[in-house]
Formats: C-alpha cells, structure tokens, sequence
C-alpha cells in the first residue's frame, strides 16, 4: 500500500503562553479509509500530548467533535483525510465561539440559548399506563428537527449570529419549531411568542448556510420560515376579527 | 481545601445517571451530575435500535406480558440471571417507556398511533420500542431536556479520580477539574456510580473512545469485587473496519446475513430464529464462517438490506444508512454491507441488588457499569436501554432514600488526608523518567483481548493473555508524562484510565480462564458445553496485589429451571 502523508496545519490556543495563538505543521502517515479524528487522536498520541479537542463516539452522533477544516465546519470523526493526502489541511476550531484550548471552544453562549427556550415538553396530563397517540405521519414531519446533535456547527457559519450573540440560532429555533409542531406540547401561543422576536425568526437572514452544513440535515430555515409564516397569519387572523368586531358595535348603534 | 457538598453525587451522564438524577432530584434534594464529557455527548446517545417493554403494540397471534419478556431475558441469559431482578425489570418496563413517551420522546408509530415495536434477537414478542433506529439519541436528549427542567447542576468535564471511603462508608469522590487542572474533593451522602461499560480494553469495539471502565475501577479499588466480568457481548454486525454499531433492528426489519458463497449461514446455528437469534449465538456463527474461509477477504461477511426496500429503509434504518454510507462508502438501499462482530456490551460489572446499592454504604451503581444482574451471561438487545431507566430510576430513589437518613456529616479530615495522599500519588507519577508510553501498552493490551478474550476462547490462549496483561501491568509503571501539570493533561487521564482498563482486563482473564464451561457469551473451545451442576453461579474478582482473586456467588432462581438453550 502506498504510503502517503497527511500535513495539518493547527491553530492552537493556550490563554497563558505569550502569543496565545500560533499555528503547529503536524504530519501523520495516512491509512486506508482514515479520518479525520483519527489522525488527531493519532497525533496527541505520538507527537504533542497537549493538542487538545474534543470527542466521544467516533460514529457522528454525538456532536462532540465539530471544528473548520479548510474553512468548511465539520464533524472531524467524519472527515475523510485521503481527500486532503499530498495537500495541505488547515484545522481551526469551530467558529464565533472564544477558545478555551486549541480545538476546544466555550459553547456556553450556545447552552445558555437552549435553555432560554425552555426545550422540554410542556405535555397536557394524561393516563400514566398510556402513551399519547400520533400519526406515523406527524411523527414524520417533527423528525427532521429531532435529529439535531447539538453539534454547534451551524451557529458557527450563522451570520445572525455572527452579528448578534443574543440571537437564538438555527438549532434553537429549529428546536422551537420541534416543540411548536408536537401535538403533545401545550404552549403554541407561547412558543409563537418567543419566535416573535429580532432574536427569534425576525434576526435570521435565510441564507440557508445551517441547512447546507448540518450533518444530520436538519433544516432550521425551513422551521423558521415556517414560524414566520404562522406568526403573520395569526396576526392577519387578530386584526381580522378586531375590525370585524368593531364593525359589528358600530352597525349595532 | 475547598470542599464541595452534595446530597447525591452520580458519576456519568449517560441514561442511567439522568434517570437516577432525576429520580433523587423529587423532594428538591441537593443533587449533582459529575461527567467527563457534556451529557449529550454520553456513549447513550448512540444507541439505534430500541427499548424493550411488553406494551403488546404491535400486531401478533396473541398478547405480550411482562412474563413472556422475562422469560426469554432468562432464557436469553442462558440462565445465569438473578430471576427476581429480571421480573422486576420486565414489570416496570412499561411505566418507565410510557413516562419517557410522556416527556416527549418522538417514538415511531403504528397505524394505530401507538408506539412501535420491532422484532429483536432472542424474542418471542417484537417488543423493542424505537424511534426510527435513533432510539438511543431520542431517549438521552428527552432525559437531559427533563435535567435542563429540574435544573439540576452538571459538573461538565470534570473526572473522577477516586472514591472517599471513610468508617467503612463512601462519603464522596476526588473530582478533576479537567480544564484547571485542579483536583477538588465532593463530599456526598451517596454517591451514584453510571459510568457505562468499558469496550475500549478490546481493539474492535462499538463502544465509543470514552469507554474505559471508568465507574467499575473505582469499585474495585475502593475493596467492591467485580461480578461475572468474563462475560463480554460481542455484537455480530459492526460495520467492518470502524466497527461502528449497525443494529440489530436491520435484522428485525428482515434484513439477512450472507457469507461469501451468498448463502443465508445462519441456517446452521439457529435453524429457527435464523439471523434473530441471541447475539452470541448469531457472533458466533458469523466468526465461524468468517474463520472458516467462507467470508470475504479482509474478514466480514454481508448484511443484505436491499429486499427491504427504499421506503423501508427510509424510514426505519436512516441512521445506519447513513453511517454504512459515511463510513463504508456503502448505500444499503443498493449495496450489502460489510460487517463483522466486535465487542459491544459488558455483562459484567459492579454488584447490585435491585435497588442499585452495592456491598458498601453509601455507593450506588446502575445502567452497564452495575452487574444486577439481569443480563446474566448474555444479553437480549433492547435490554440494555431499559435497564438504564428502571434502575436508574430505582436506584436513584434508594440513594435519595439513603441520603435522607444520613445525618452525620463526615470529618472533614478524612477528605484532607485522602486528598493529601492521592496528590503525592500524583506528583510521583508526574515526575517519574518517561521509559514507557501509555499508547503503547494499551495497544498491546487491545490486541491481546481481542486475539485471545474474545469470541472463542480456550486455555492456552487465556494463559497467553494473563501472562501478557501481568507484563504489560509491570511495564505500566515506567510509563512517564512529558506535561508536568494537571490542566488539560490528556497523557495523565490515558494513563489513569489505562490502569484501570489493565486491571478490568486482568478480572476478565482470570473469570475466563477459570470457568471451564461455556455458557452464552463465554464460549470455550476446550469445554463447549454448559455445565450447570458445577458452573450456575456468578463469578466475583476482588483486587488484589497480584492480580484479581476470584469467588463465587448463587443465582437466584424464581420460576425457570434451567433447560437446554436452542433457537
């Protein structure tokens, strides 16, 4: 098998040293079907203990391992390195979110937006010994925006949220729109409300970077256009039956 | 010394540790998550196929019950299960999958609207619930929506390094702050051990990197024996090469098993049942004919899924086809997939009884890092998800319980001293001359498991393993660190973790080794069969200073004699 070398070129962070940012070449020698994770894990092993970055499952399903790659934001567990074999790859951490260390960000900002749209299912009582009941097909239309991981990627290419860091984000709003469609949760009107902001569906600026880029395809845009769309039929709908009614007292006079 | 103070403590943030969190958290009780990595990023969350419970929900000649799914757990245990803690789990499996369905769980339906269930290996009934082949990520991310909503405090990133034990109790655990480099005792009237199951000793796991047994050594140190640690589940389709977890739902969905001649193998190894027979019977077929030349070169053998269809696929195994599509180049929809077996599950682990307690007051365990034990030699899938909600759940009410009779609060010394102890432990390793590197040693240690502990095993291969574990044991303590301080010390944990992993190895090849039957996942070549007069019983390795001491526990048996297994 030909042996071939993988050159990464890393942006590092260490908040103590002085500068707090340079970059390290690093090569490692490519083998079949090796990815990117891999070849990171492969590195701290051998060559610098102190190169930092997160990971967990290996599989693409836990969000764990999200950073930029040749400007492009990546699950690296799921970056094929033979693309990049006799070329240069630069690997930076996921962006808009401060360093901690190296490839590791502070995705605080990010959790804190997830609880500010109270992410848990408001559910009307029902029977203990009994699930709710759904359609297949509702169950359908809710899924796509369950399959979110809570990667970060797709804040990280948002410019909304370049622009404003109060801005809720594609994943919370897709999570938004997820609990505004279940069936099983009380709070339309509620969760409408907390739509209904500049740091709700008014701040996005639909250029659908965060449906391009997420890896498990969900589609935040597609949720918050829908929210839009609901929003100004509600509004239509009130302003509807205010002059309707008004009309009704002033002929009753 | 700063000292942190908790009611409940648990360590691990997986299923298990959000069930018993939540569980412990009712009566606003001062509870706490620690966990090396965010919760959502717990090794639950890549779990696919699905969630047993008798709910009856799918179309079948006649009703499930709670006794039908525990006697196929028994018989699927090849009867080394403690049967009163399996008809516990059964009877509760319905009110703990409806309660997550009630918090929000997007579970897949039937026509009817109801939860669906698909057939799994070893069952009678299809009783795995699931959500989409997702269920394991639907499952975590409800339960941690569920922690958000309690706000219950997580220590992210943070590592346990030890347990306290002081006057014969646990009375809390040195904690890591991985990122300052600081070690911080917590102090907590019980402390809940859900660290998960420790794969990554063998080179081909499912398992995710963060597997090492973590929970399991901190038992074992701390004087608590390991139980029935030489049961190891190997799942026969891994996608081969990353060995990334392929599930078992594929076959429930009718998907076939094929060798190199196209033929259906399993045919010779559970007649009946065929490609859903219990997972050690189906791994060991499928070794079988990979060793016996009649799989494809590079060792695997095929998963056919195309006769299932796009919309069958589309809808019920999207996650596996993407994963055979990002990390095979394969799309099921058109191609078989290459699969092989690897280790997937641990049997073994901490002793418990139903309620999570383990022989030393105050230390909880539950989920795959417990031993109950309700999967007893080998376990059913779809088992495993439940086990984590019900004892979870079970245990984190017994530690709440445990926590509200506990008034004395334990001297503070005891921490100071133990504390002082484990720094100075730690100094002498970080000064230690570098001669050997943890990578190392563990990849030799991952070899040896998987050449000789794995799916058949016999004497001289066992022997091989114990004599390399006790050199590698020996080499170890040469291993030295280049970064001589605590934050962000990724060669200081690989090193922590090795040492555990090495001794949890050790107690896998000594239970191995001596128990000369085979019996559902244990398979000996040189004792192939069952040997219930000398063999029904649990193993139990204590730490000792040369290597793991075994013993030896009675199952517990309620109404199912053992009888002869077959599929």
């Amino acid at each position: 098998m030909k042996s071939n070398l993988l050159t990464l070129r890393i942006k590092r962070f260490h908040k103590e040293r002085n500068p707090q940012r340079w970059i390290d070449t690093f090569q490692v020698e490519i083998r079949e079907r090796m990815n990117l994770l891999e070849a990171l894990l492969r590195i701290q092993d051998e060559q610098d203990g102190r190169l930092s970055f997160r990971y967990s499952c290996r599989g693409a399903v836990c969000g764990s391992c999200a950073m930029r790659v040749n400007g492009k934001d990546v699950l690296a567990c799921r970056t094929h390195v033979e693309d990049f074999s006799g070329k240069t790859a630069r690997i930076e951490p996921l962006p808009l979110f401060p360093p901690i260390r190296d490839l590791i960000v502070d995705l605080s900002t990010f959790f804190d937006h997830y609880r500010r749209i109270e992410p848990y299912l408001h559910g009307e009582p029902v029977s203990p010994q009994a699930e709710y009941l759904m359609e297949e097909e509702k169950r359908g239309e809710i899924d796509p925006y369950v399959n979110c991981i809570l990667c970060g990627i797709c804040f990280g290419t948002c410019p909304a949220f370049k622009k404003d860091p109060e801005f809720l984000g594609p994943a919370m709003l897709a999570k938004t729109y997820r609990f505004l469609v279940d069936p099983r949760d009380r709070r339309k009107d509620e969760i409408l409300m907390t739509a209904n902001t500049q740091q709700g569906v008014w701040g996005c600026k639909t250029v659908f970077n965060c449906v391009k880029l997420c890896p498990k395809e969900v589609p935040p845009t597609h949720g918050i256009v829908k929210m839009r769309r609901k929003i100004l039929r509600n509004r239509v709908a009130s302003i509807v039956s205010r002059l309707s009614s008004l009309f009704r007292h002033s002929s009753s006079i | 010394m700063e000292l942190l103070s908790h009611d409940v403590l648990i360590v691990g943030g997986g299923l298990a540790g959000l069930r018993a969190a939540i569980e412990a958290k009712k009566s606003s009780r001062d509870v706490a998550i620690l966990s090396k990595v965010h919760p959502l990023r717990s090794h639950s969350v890549a779990a696919q196929g699905g969630i047993n419970a008798a709910l009856g929900n799918a179309p079948a000649p006649s009703k499930d019950t709670w006794k039908n799914h525990a006697f196929d757990t028994i018989k699927g245990s090849d009867y080394l299960a403690d049967q009163d803690a399996v008809e516990v789990m059964c009877r509760e499996a319905t009110e703990r999958v409806v309660e997550m369905e009630h918090w929000g769980t997007l579970f897949s339906r039937t026509e009817d609207g109801k939860i669906a269930q698909r057939p799994f290996g070893g069952a009678g009934f299809p009783r795995a619930c699931y959500a989409a082949d997702r269920t394991g990520h639907n499952l975590l991310h409800t339960l941690y929506e569920q922690v958000t909503h309690l706000q219950i405090p997580v220590y992210e990133e943070w590592i346990a390094l030890s347990l306290v034990v002081a006057e014969g109790r646990c009375v809390g655990v040195l904690g890591l702050h991985f990122f300052e480099g600081r070690i911080i005792p917590i102090q907590a009237k019980a402390v809940i051990l859900a660290t998960g199951g420790y794969g990554r000793i063998y080179l081909r796991s499912t398992n995710a990197v963060i597997n090492t047994g973590r929970g399991c050594f901190l038992a074992y140190q701390a004087g608590v024996p390991l139980e029935d640690m030489e049961f190891v589940q190997f799942h026969p389709t891994s996608l081969w090469g990353t060995n990334i977890l392929i599930t078992e739902g594929a076959r429930g969905e009718g998907g076939y098993l094929t060798n190199a001649k196209g033929e259906r193998f399993m045919e010779r190894y559970a007649p009946h049942l065929m490609e859903l027979g219990p997972r050690d019977i189906v791994a060991r077929g499928t070794q079988t004919e990979i060793d016996q030349g009649r799989g494809f070169e590079g060792g695997y053998v095929h998963l056919d899924l195309r006769h299932l269809g796009r919309e069958k696929i589309l809808n019920r195994l999207p996650g596996i086809r993407q994963i055979a599509i990002d990390f095979a180049g394969v799309d099921p929809i058109l191609n078989p997939i290459p699969i092989q077996p690897a280790q997937h599950y641990s049997m073994g682990g901490i002793p418990t009884n139903a309620d999570g307690e383990t022989q030393l007051p105050g230390l909880f365990a539950a989920g795959e890092c417990a031993c109950v034990s309700v999967h007893g030699a080998n376990r059913l899938g779809g088992n495993s998800l439940l086990e984590t909600l019900v004892f979870g759940e079970r245990a984190g009410r017994k530690a709440a319980e445990h926590a509200d009779k506990t008034k004395e609060v334990p001297d503070q010394r005891a921490f100071q001293s133990h504390l002082r102890e484990f720094q100075s432990g730690v100094k002498e390793i970080l000064e230690r001359k570098k001669e050997e590197t943890s990578f190392a040693i563990r990849d030799e240690m991952k070899a040896a498991m998987t050449s000789w502990v794995g799916i058949f095993r016999n004497a001289p291969g066992l022997v091989s393993a114990k004599e390399k574990i006790k050199q590698l044991k020996k080499r170890f303590l040469k291993v030295g660190l280049k970064q001589k301080d605590l934050a962000f010390n990724h060669e200081f944990i690989q090193y922590w973790d090795l040492e555990g992993m090495l001794h949890l190895a050790e107690a896998i090849v000594e239970g191995a080794l001596a128990r000369k039957e085979s019996r559902g996942s244990h398979f000996r070549v040189d004792f192939p069969n069952r040997d219930d007069e000398h063999w029904l019983r649990h193993t139990l390795a204590f730490k000792e200073s040369e290597g793991a001491k075994l013993d030896y526990k009675e199952v517990t048996m309620t109404s199912y004699p053992p009888k002869e297994r077959t599929y």
